[in-house]
């Protein structure tokens, strides 16, 4: 059949799709149609209501055989959408599923078009010129399957890396875990109790962070960053940077001939060092060395030097004794490992909500933002959970949340989302504050409480029966008292109508969310996208949430937009789900859209090398002259050197030079060449 | 539109009138209107109060900026042009400055204030203000307190204005004369003796 068609004129099918109304709502199908039919090489037209249903599909399959057709043109959607579908369909009918082209007639058109029918129409026509142009040029092609490295790896330790992690190194995979901080736990292990439930955030994370120290399948990097990213789905060779810990795990001295000896958490070098910073765990709150763990409870119990501050005074390496852990001239170190697919699961930081100068931040004493709130109320906190106001140290009576603190911000300044769990986290904090301090009144300024989650909504019933007052009215400003350091918050209660000036003792702001300052370069390095607000891109924001647009990498948590732990760690599960298939699977099919040098025409000039952003072109000797040659399995069919090639010795296929010359043809000629 | 209720009292009509807004009292360009005018976006505001808490005349009158703004969505031309609040915003662009949908509502209230004058519904201050204008160009001519506070702060006693360069002045009548605004102030103070 297949070599049938080849040696054949060529004879393509037009399918025209209604698309219910979408399509035929606005665009003249019978018009199209009659069209269709005088398009050159057409040989067959038909339309139906929804040609992806079966019914559709099986017009394509039944007329390939019929009326031996050597193309298929569907004009309908994007091919984003039902390339898939369609090509299926030829193949069931004999056909190479690559001779197959799509008219997207919805998306770019009907559309955007909706009140323009002759317009749409007209330019209905003009695609599927194009299409057909294409249909009858295209080549049997053969996607490659090349093998999956059975590992993965996993950017990010909060508690949806973690997840990721235990998932994939649970269905028998080894995993690379991944964080920049000398810890694991990420946000969640700042935190003090949990929204809606109220149990210890610890005491639900530390057992997860210890699974991931013992797995066997779990390789966990702390203190390290991912450098280069090279390769594609199921061969990615990822470079990583291990940053100069300046201490030896038990494992690391083994190595070095010191038996016995390495980090055992001791923690008797923290004693002796005179240098003293503050500790970004603890929100700048509370002191640390310039040898550090952040908390109690960090995993891997192994100390950090800050190399920024340690002034190299030795003392530390003289207490740790024959344990020699400590290392005071360690450097970075470099390792690439071999993975088939990763997630990315990056998290967020808090918008630097000072620059919402009316709430005063950073200004006046007793403003705070909430995560800040959450190490004062935390028991393990740097006040050991007593709240106090930082302006004197009393117990305040009086707080205020300030909710949307630059989230639901159009001004440019702020955040125009909504970071989904301020809202529940202030209820959560109004509770903790009646629950710590007696007779304490917590005030909760809002627009709207979205208590959207399941028992959230049951969850405000009970802090509002607990007696908080809601006061429905963004914060105007805030006013300090230059004596008392008391506030005044300052807004309408639009349900009175009428402005308010409520003094208050101590102030939480609930700061936006925003990606990470590193999210960029993440990006880049995985050479995925990202959306209007920062946030890493999901392959279709409905039905591939945890993919993205680069094969085998994935998403999971607040790095793809603000969510609460809940859908942190169901996303982080469906992520490590989909990162398993096709390693699971063994093998990819990689679309044969690759370059080809066309030997004869080749000069071996070479200059095409540079311009390949994948490095997957190459100089060989052949038949006693150099020629380029092409690794397809790097190549990601991105036409530079086919475009650059001043010889043009470079094919690119299914997007060759013949077939995009017939299509403008088609189209500013009308199918004349 | 209220529904009579034929109450025999006329107090317990209105105090039992029905209150219930309909869609059909609203003015179908008003919106549009007070956008054209104004060049900002009040149908995108949702209501948070950031204006009124921001607004230096809500703490000391019934004003409420939120609710113009609202009446502005609504399309309520009536309530927003007779409500003799509209005239209280002193133009401080607290609440355009904080304001989270990037909404400007000084500039809301600047185009019903127009609209308003269009129907003659105008503080009989204001229409005295215009008089200033048009006799020395400024709404609050300068006066000797002020002169002294001046010269007391360093300052010469006539500020670079019309104060200084009275010569200006035809130049201000004119423009004030081409859009009739004097003639058309006389005339309602004139009405109103
Ligand atoms: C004040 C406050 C209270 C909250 N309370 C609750 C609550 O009660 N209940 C609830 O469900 N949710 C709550 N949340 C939300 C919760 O914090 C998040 O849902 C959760 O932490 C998201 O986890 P994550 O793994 O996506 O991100 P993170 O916790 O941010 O973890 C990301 C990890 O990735 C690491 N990382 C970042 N960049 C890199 C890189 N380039 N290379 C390697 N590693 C990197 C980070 O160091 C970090 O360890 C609260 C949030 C705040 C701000
Ligand atoms: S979750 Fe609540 S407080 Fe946070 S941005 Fe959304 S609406 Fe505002
Ligand atoms: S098309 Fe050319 S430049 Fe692009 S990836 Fe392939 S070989 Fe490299
Ligand atoms: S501040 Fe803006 S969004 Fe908020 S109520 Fe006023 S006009 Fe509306
Ligand atoms: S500009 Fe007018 S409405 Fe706005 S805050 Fe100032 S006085 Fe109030």
């Amino acid at each position: 059949m297949v070599d049938e068609a080849k040696s054949q004129k060529p004879r393509v099918g037009v399918y025209i799709c209604h698309c219910g109304t979408n399509i035929a709502g606005s665009i003249d199908i019978k018009e199209l149609e009659e069209f269709s039919k005088g398009i050159p090489n057409v040989v067959r037209v038909d339309e139906y209501q929804y040609m992806c249903s079966t019914p559709g599909q099986k017009k394509i399959e039944e007329d390939i055989k019929e009326y031996n057709l050597t193309g298929v043109v569907v004009a309908a959607c994007s091919p984003r959408l039902h390339e898939p579908t369609f090509r299926t369909a030829s193949k069931e009918g004999g056909l190479n599923p690559f001779r197959f082209e799509m008219a997207n007639i919805r998306e770019q058109n009907s559309w955007v078009h909706m009140h323009d029918r002759q317009g749409a129409t007209d330019k209905a026509k003009d695609a599927l010129k194009m299409a057909v142009a294409k249909a009858s040029l295209l080549e049997d092609l053969y996607p490659k399957s090349v093998p999956v490295e059975h590992t993965a790896m996993v950017v990010g330790a909060g508690v949806g890396g973690i997840q990721a992690a235990l998932d994939l190194a649970s269905s028998g995979i080894k995993t690379y875990l991944i964080e920049k901080s000398p810890t694991i736990g990420g946000r969640m292990s700042q935190l003090d109790k949990t929204f809606p439930t109220l149990d210890c955030s610890q005491c639900i994370l530390t057992p997860k962070m210890v699974d991931i120290d013992r797995h066997p399948n779990i390789e966990l990097m702390t203190y390290t960053e991912v450098e280069k990213v090279e390769g594609y789905i199921g061969n990615f060779d990822i470079t990583l940077r291990k940053k100069a810990r300046g201490v030896l795990t038990p494992a690391e001295a083994e190595a070095r001939g010191i038996v016995g000896g390495g980090c055992n958490g001791c923690g008797d070098c923290e004693g002796v060092c005179p240098v003293i910073k503050p500790n970004p765990f603890e929100m700048g709150m509370a002191p640390r060395k310039a040898i550090y763990i952040y908390h109690a409870q960090v995993v891997p119990l192994i100390y950090t030097v800050d190399f920024d501050s340690c002034v190299k005074c030795n003392l530390c390496v003289d207490i740790c004794g024959d344990k020699k852990a400590i290392d005071l001239e360690m450097q970075d170190e470099f390792v690439t490992v071999k993975v088939g697919t990763a997630v990315l699961a990056v998290g967020y930081e808090l918008f630097p909500v000072e620059k919402k100068t009316e709430w005063g931040y950073k200004r006046y004493d007793n403003v705070i933002n909430a995560l800040e709130f959450e190490r004062l109320i935390c028991a393990s906190g740097p006040t050991g959970g007593k709240v106090i106001r930082p302006s004197d140290g009393e117990t305040p009576k009086r707080v205020g949340f300030v909710l949307c603190a630059g989230s639901r911000d159009n001004t440019g300044i702020g955040k125009p989302y909504c970071s989904r769990f301020c809202c529940m986290y202030s209820l959560k904090h109004a509770h903790q504050i009646h629950e710590k301090i007696p007779g304490a009144q917590p005030y909760i300024f809002y627009m709207d409480i979205r208590s959207f989650g399941k028992m959230y909504e049951e969850f405000y019933y009970r802090i509002q029966d607990e007696g908080a007052k809601f006061i429905r009215g963004r914060v105007a400003k805030i006013e300090e008292d230059p004596i008392t350091k008391n506030l005044h918050v300052i807004t309408e209660d639009t349900l009175l109508g009428q402005p308010v000036d409520i003094e208050l003792d101590m102030v939480v702001l609930a700061s936006a969310v925003q990606p990470t300052a590193e999210t960029t370069h993440v990006r880049n390095l995985f050479g995925i996208s990202c959306s209007g607000d920062g946030w890493l891109l999901e392959g279709h924001p409905k039905l591939n949430p945890c993919g993205t647009t680069t094969a085998g990498v994935f998403l999971a948590g607040v790095c793809q937009g603000p969510k609460d732990i809940p859908d942190t760690v169901a996303q982080a599960e469906g992520a490590a789900a989909a990162a398993s298939i096709p390693i699971h699977v063994g093998e990819v099919e990689l679309e044969p859209y690759f370059a080809m040098c066309i030997e004869e025409k080749c000069a071996g000039c070479g200059m095409c090398i540079d311009q390949c952003p994948y490095s997957a072109l190459a100089l060989v000797e052949k038949d006693g002259r150099e020629v380029m040659q092409v690794t397809e399995a790097k190549c990601k069919g991105c036409g530079t050197c086919g475009g650059f090639c001043p010889g043009g010795a470079i094919w690119m296929q299914h997007f060759s030079t013949p077939q995009i010359v017939a299509q403008i043809d088609a189209f500013l000629l009308g199918g004349e060449q | 539109m209220a529904k009579a209720k034929g109450y025999s009292d006329e107090t317990l009509s209105v105090r039992l009138a029905d209150r219930y807004y309909r869609p059909e009292e609203s003015s179908d360009d008003f919106l549009e209107n007070v956008e054209k005018i104004s060049m900002t976006i009040p149908h995108m505001c949702y209501q948070c109060g950031t204006c009124t808490g921001s607004c230096p005349s809500a703490p000391r009158s019934s004003y409420r900026i939120r609710k113009f703004v609202r009446r502005a969505v609504l399309g309520l031309e009536n309530d927003a042009l007779t409500d003799p609040d509209l005239w209280l915003c002193t133009t401080c662009y607290s609440c355009t400055d904080r304001c989270p949908r990037d909404i400007a509502p000084t500039d809301v209230i600047m185009a019903m204030r127009n609209l308003a004058f269009k129907r003659e519904i105008v503080p009989r201050n204001f229409l005295n203000t215009v008089q200033f204008i048009y006799k020395t160009g400024h709404g609050v001519p300068n006066n000797d307190v002020n002169r002294a506070a001046r010269v007391r702060l360093g300052l010469e006693a006539e500020p670079e204005t019309t104060a200084k360069y009275p010569d200006f002045i035809p130049g201000i009548q004119k423009i004030l004369d081409h859009y009739g605004l004097k003639d058309k102030a006389d005339e309602i103070l004139a009405e109103g003796q």
